[in-house]
This record gives structure tokens, sequence and C-alpha cells, in this order.
């Protein structure tokens, strides 16, 4: 099938949703981020002892209600584009707005680990484990900032009333994004925070 | 040729090409001081005839970045370029202060040179590829903001396409980047540190963009392929390059007293920097085959098919093979580098620029779209001569570092460098050989313009 | 409608992605910076180190080695050249002894001619370059 086939496919079935460029940069961020646990878990495997004994230091609870709050907030994105799907502009931009919200939470949480550490002079060369577990945590945090921009982005236009059920390619390819962000923390989370 | 003022391009491809015959001139002496080690020793020092070598590598693709722009803005602008009168000013500039900077390499010892260019005031020469006294340093300054201030006036006043922004976009990195050049600090590491500033994100950064933005450019013009379809694609490429290659500058600060993390950030995001160079050459192979026309300039096209390929051999390929920590820690500084610089410069920057000469040189000297059946035949041979040539001057250069690194950084029983030298020195006589076909390619191509005859019909 | 609508969301993962990864550059920069003290042997640079520097520079000795493995190919690194030499007086004896007229049919370093107080500071450049903590690099002491 020749490439204007492919896309007219593509759009009858609407899959994958939002546009092909957006995937082709999702992959990429899976692919950095897959490697960074591919190279923590091998590293860790060599430094048993001192990974499950900073790994205490960690305060789990924190974490487990950022995982609470970017699994919700993954829930809110889907009613948004579920919302938009049946034209319903102003329902689409409270969802997203409280996904946004939903996000806020996680950084502020995330902020407040990060100030703990950095009081108790933690830094990225203390030792392997922290620089790990800075390295991986602060570069998902930039994302999920940028996922929180990109919606941002999506509530205002959504607003301006440029989405409809007939066109909201926009909306989809934001919660794509917004899916991966939370995705990695899934994966992230046990990973650093609990596996012993 | 649509605007009068694109002609000012002209002047600034011939110089390219001149300077790349003084380049390659220099390169074969270097190739034989590497097995005949005191070869016009001691009146050019194997460190002078080098300086000279990559220094006018760096000037004639700068002439070849700026005579495309002033080629290609024009007409994506859609309006004739601010002052032609500048862009000639700053061609002779730039030339007269190239060659007295050469000649100044060539005819007086370096630390003279330094002396009497006053490099005590603020002493910015001594370092790879910057040996440039400050004073020509500054002088490049002045060229590149008069440069950016004409292509800036001109995309202003005229239509703003995805093209000639991204190249812009580039080209003010590259100036930008350039001012790192100006920080040297008595501290080795910053020194160091600082100026990958300059190197990794001009090549491994803002050069891809011009790379890119031309590439689309002679795309757009030889295939007919919608503007719409290329311009988005020239997005993807370039985001890829930068989000891969900014903090993929770490794979230069693996061994530099900088930190350790950046074995890991270094590592895991240069592994990706083949993934735009790939991205290049599926995107040109495409837009080729889905090409509306067949256009009479099937050289041009053969170039840019080729420079696809060869950056991603060169840069992707052959760069992969050793940015990662635990590799690079016995290749780092052999004949690997050597390898990869040398197929990765020819195969992204020399040969875009050579694309770019080939495609608007017919147009510039008064043909309507390509030369003569003939003189692409002549053209295509350089082609594969360069090419080909360039390659085996690569794998012999990998096989001499594979055995430099297992000789004096891998095995149990290290040997000393100059022993190792003598030891693969067979490899770098084949170099030798390979690099006197590259001259000989060299010369093919400006023949080229020499072949006569008719234009062929658009098929 | 689509087309465009794709052609500005690449626009924008450019311009995002790009800032996006400047900004954590930049971060890492700083961490760097913070860092650096405790590895580059900065207390070790005196006049004459900085002075030895500057000769390293203005004679051009990147044009044919390697420092830290950065530089040109045609001669040997000099980062752990106080290592394998032993001592600023071999290093100084060396650069002083290159015979003029180089050695015949070898790869030959000129005679550059250095003042005492030149040998002395490049000596004392080498010997701090070779204290730096380049994590262990190069891996032997042929460099």
């Amino acid at each position: 099938m020749d490439a204007p086939g492919l896309k007219a496919l593509a759009v009858k079935n609407n899959y994958p949703p939002g546009d092909l460029a957006i995937w082709i940069f999702i992959l990429a961020e899976l692919l950095v981020f897959a490697a960074f646990f591919a190279a923590y878990a091998f590293t860790r495997a060599h430094h048993v002892e001192l990974f499950n004994t900073y790994q205490r230091t960690l305060d789990t609870n924190a974490a487990m209600i950022n995982t609470l709050a970017l699994i919700t907030s993954s829930y809110f994105v889907m009613r948004a584009v579920a919302a938009i799907r049946e034209d319903r502009v102003k329902l689409c931009v409270r969802w997203t707005v409280a996904a946004i919200l939903m996000g806020v939470l996680f950084i502020a949480i995330k902020s407040g680990e990060y100030a703990h550490h950095y009081a108790n002079g933690v830094n990225l060369r203390t030792n392997t484990f922290y620089m790990f577990y800075l390295s991986l945590t602060f570069f998902h945090y930039m994302h999920v900032l940028m996922g929180m921009i990109i919606l941002g982005a999506v509530a205002i236009k959504a607003n301006n009333g440029s989405y409809s059920a007939r066109e909201h390619t926009g909306v989809e390819t934001g919660a794509s994004y917004w899916h991966m962000v939370d995705i990695v923390w899934l994966v992230l989370f046990p990973l650093v925070y609990i596996m012993r | 040729m649509k605007y009068k003022s694109q002609a000012v391009a002209k002047p600034y491809f011939i110089a390219a090409i001149g300077l790349f015959f003084g380049q390659i001139l220099f390169g074969v002496v270097l190739g034989l001081q590497y097995v005949v080690g005191d070869f016009l020793f001691p009146e050019i020092p194997f460190n002078v005839a080098r300086m000279v070598h990559t220094n006018l590598l760096i000037v004639w693709l700068l002439f070849g970045f700026m005579g495309s722009a002033y080629y290609l803005v024009p007409e994506e602008s859609e309006t004739e370029l601010h002052s032609p009168g500048l862009a000639l000013l700053m061609f002779w500039v730039f030339l007269v202060a190239g060659a007295l900077t050469v000649l100044g390499y060539l005819l007086v010892p370096y630390a003279t040179l330094a002396e009497m260019t006053g490099n005590g005031l603020l002493p910015t020469m001594g370092r790879e590829f910057l040996e440039q006294p400050t004073i020509t340093k500054l002088g490049i300054v002045v060229v590149a903001l008069a440069f950016l201030f004409n292509i800036g006036m001109t995309i202003l006043k005229g239509r703003k396409t995805v093209v000639s922004l991204v190249l812009l976009i580039g080209l003010v990195g590259l100036a930008v980047f350039f001012l790192f050049s100006f920080y040297n600090p008595d501290n080795l590491v910053k020194d160091k540190y600082y100026w990958w500033w300059v190197v990794h994100l001009w090549v491994e950064g803002v050069w891809e963009l011009i790379l890119g933005s031309i590439l689309a450019f002679v795309l757009i013009k030889t295939t007919g392929v919608d503007r719409e379809v290329i311009e988005k694609w020239l997005y993807v490429i370039i985001a890829m390059s930068l989000i891969t290659g900014i903090i993929g500058t770490g794979h230069h600060y693996y061994w530099i007293g900088a930190p350790e993390y950046w074995q890991w950030w270094g590592s895991i995001f240069s592994a990706m920097e083949p993934i735009p160079f790939f991205m290049m050459t599926v995107f040109a192979f495409n837009m080729v085959n889905r090409r509306r026309r067949n256009h009479p300039n099937q050289a041009a096209v053969l170039w840019a098919l080729g420079t696809a390929v060869m950056a991603f051999l060169g840069a992707g390929v052959w760069g992969f093979m050793h940015t990662l920590a635990p590799i690079n820690y016995y290749t780092h500084g052999t004949q690997i580098t050597a390898a990869h610089g040398h197929m990765a410069f020819y195969g992204a920057y020399v040969m875009i620029v050579i694309t770019m000469i080939s495609y608007a040189m017919p147009m510039l000297r008064g043909r309507n779209a390509a030369n003569s059946g003939k003189s692409q035949v002549v053209e295509m041979w350089s082609f594969w001569l360069m090419t080909v040539s360039m390659v085996f001057i690569t794998l012999f250069l990998t096989a001499a570092g594979v055995l430099q690194t297992y000789i004096q950084r891998y095995t149990d029983d290290p040997q000393p460098f100059m022993v190792v030298q003598d030891k693969i020195e067979i490899f770098y006589w084949m170099r030798e050989i390979a690099g006197v076909v590259f001259l000989i390619g060299l010369i093919l191509y400006a023949m080229s313009f020499f072949v006569g005859g008719a234009e062929p019909e658009e098929a | 409608m689509s087309q465009t609508f794709t052609k500005s969301m690449a626009r924008n993962i450019f311009y995002g992605g790009s800032v996006f990864f400047f900004l954590l550059f930049l971060a890492l920069t700083f961490d760097t910076n913070s860092a650096m003290p405790d590895r580059d042997n900065r207390g070790a640079i005196t006049e004459e180190v900085a002075l030895g520097k500057r000769v390293w520079e203005e004679n051009n000795c990147i044009g044919c080695h390697t420092l830290l493995g950065e530089g040109a190919y045609f001669a040997p690194e000099l980062g752990n050249v106080y290592k394998r030499l032993g001592s600023t007086e071999a290093i100084k004896g060396f650069i002083r002894s290159r015979p003029k007229e180089g050695i015949p049919g070898r790869r030959s370093m000129p005679q550059f001619n250095l003042s005492e107080e030149e040998l002395n500071a490049v000596a004392e450049f080498l010997k701090y370059a070779s204290e730096i903590n380049t994590a262990n690099w190069p891996p032997n002491i042929q460099g």
C-alpha cells in the first residue's frame, strides 16, 4: 500500500491515535527510559548492598501518593478525550485541568523529596545509587512538567473552540504523551523505590 | 536562477572548491608524514600541516554554507538578497583573512605568530581546530554577524519558509557557539568542557540543522514532492538531532575530569545520535522514490542520496561504534577517532556542500537546470571515486585503530605509542594510496564543470 | 488541514524538545561545575602552571600530541607523561634535546628553543594535568 493509502487507512481506523510523528517521539522517549532502566538494573546487580542500603532512605509514602496522583491524572485525561469525542468541549477542558492539577500535586511532592535530599547533602555525585535515583526521577520530573505544559496548551485551545468531535487530534496526542509519562513512572516507582 | 542576487553564491562556491583542494593537498602531505616521519621537516612540521588541513576544511565548509544560504534564501523568501554588495565585501574579507592566517601558519613558527598577533592580550590560540590568532577569530565574528544580518533581513522582508527558518536557526547557533572559542581558562578541565560547546554543539548540533535544511531544499527542487511533506520531516529530523545531540555532548566528558555520571548520560543519549541520520537516509530515498519529476540534474540527486547514506555510516554507525563509555575507555584518542572523524565530516558536511554546489552551479553559470550529460558523467565518476576512497580510508584507519587499541591499551603487556605506530604502518600506507585516489576524484569534480555540451532534457 | 496540523506539531516538538534538553544540559553543567573543584586539581594551578599552559598552546603541542586523549594522533599522549617519564626534569630534558633537523626517516619533534622558565612551566603544567581525576584514564602508563 502506498503512503497516502496507509494514511487514509490510519485515519479511518484512528490508530494509532494522534499523529504518527508523535509516536516516533514517544518511541524515542521510551527507548531512552528503557536504556536508563536497563543501566540501573545492570548496575544494581553489581552493587546490591549499596543499592539496598540507600534505597531505604527514600520516602516510599510520598512516592505512593505520586503514583496515585499520576494514575488518577491519566484517568482524567481519558475522560477528557471521551468528552471531546462527544463534542462536550467545556467538559473536556475541565477534565484536562483536573489532570494538570494532579500533575501539580506530583511536582509539589517530588520537589519536597528533592529539598529533603538536598538538605541532607545528597547530590548526583554522592554515590552510584543516588546518581541513578536522581537522574531517573529528575528526567521523569522534567517530562511531567513538559506534559503539564502540553496539557495546558490543549486546555487553552479547547477553551477557544479549536477542537470538536470531528477534529481533536491535538487532544489525543497530548493524552498519549501524558499516558507515556504515567507508564514510565509505573516502571520507575517499583524499580527504584520498592524492588530489593 | 530566479533572483539576480543569487549570483553572489558563485564566488563563495568557487572559493569553497579551491580551499577544499588545498585541504586535500595538505591531507596527502600529512598521510605521507605518518609513514615518512620527517617529510618536509623542519620547514612544515606535522602540526603545521595539520592545522592548515583542518582549518581549511572548516573555512571551506563555511564558505559553502554561506554560498548555500545566499543561493537558497532569496529563492525561498521570494525576494532579492538584502545586500549583495555586503555579501561580496564579506567574501573578500573572509578570503583574505583566511589566506593570511594560513600563510601565517606556514611562514612563521606558531609561537612567533602568537606574539605577532598579540595573543597575550586575549589568549585563544593553540587549541585543536581553534588555532586561529585571536584577531582572525574576531574577524570571523564580524563576517558571521554581517552574513546573519544579510540573510536575516532577506527572510524578514520575504516569505518565511520552514527551510529558510531552520537554516537560519542553524547558522545563528553556529555563530553563538563560536563565541565559546574566546573562553580559554587556565583550568584545563574547564577549558576542555567548554571547548566542546564549540565543536560538538557545532557538528553534532546546529550544523545538523544546516545539513537538514539544505538537503530538504535540494529534495524539494529536484523531486517536486510536496513541500509540506518535506518540511514536516525536516522538523522531525532536526528535533531528533538536538534531542539526542545536546545531552550527547556528554560522550566527550568521560575522561577529562568531569563527574562520572556523564559516562551514563553521555552513553545513553549519544547512542541515539544515529537516529536522525537514519531518518535522513529513509527520508531522502523516500522522497526520491515518490518524486513527481525526473530532474535533469541527476548528479545532484546522486550527491543528495550519497550525503544521507555516508552521513549515516560515518557519523552514525562509526560514531556509535566507539561512543559507549566502556568501549571508549580503550579507544579514546586512537586511530578509531580519526577513522570516524574523516567519514563523518565527509559524509555529512563535505557532501552536503557539494550537493548544493552541484545543484546550483549550473544555474549560476547560466544554464537552465543542469550541466550536460557528459559533464554529469564525469561528476558522477568523481562522486564514486571520492566516496569509495573515503570508505577505504576509513576502513584502513579502523583496522589501524583496532590494532592500536589492542596493543597499546587493552593487552596485559601494553606497548609504547611509537612502537605501536610502527606495527600499524602498513595501514597508513594503504590509507595514503586511498587518499591520493580521493584527490584524483576531487580534481575530476572540478574538471566536470569545464566539460561542455548541451543540457539534457527533462525526462 | 490535517497535514498542516501535523507539521506544526513536529515544529512544536522541535522547539519544545530543544528547549527541554538545553535546560537539562544547563542543569547538568551547573552540577558539573560544583563537582569540578574536587576533581580538576585546581589547587595546583600556580602562575607557573598557567604559564605552562600558555607555552603548551603557543607551541601548538596539541598539533601532534593528545592531552587527556584529545588532540592529534601523531605523537604520544601527554596527560600521563609525568608519570611515564617520572619527573619534570625528564620532561624538560626530552624537550630540550630535540634535534633541530629532526631524526632522519622518523617522526620528528621540532626544537622549540624554550627558555628555562618556559621549560619549567610546561613541565609543571604536565605534572598538574597528570593529577586531574580522569576516572582512571588512560588504561595504562603507555597512554
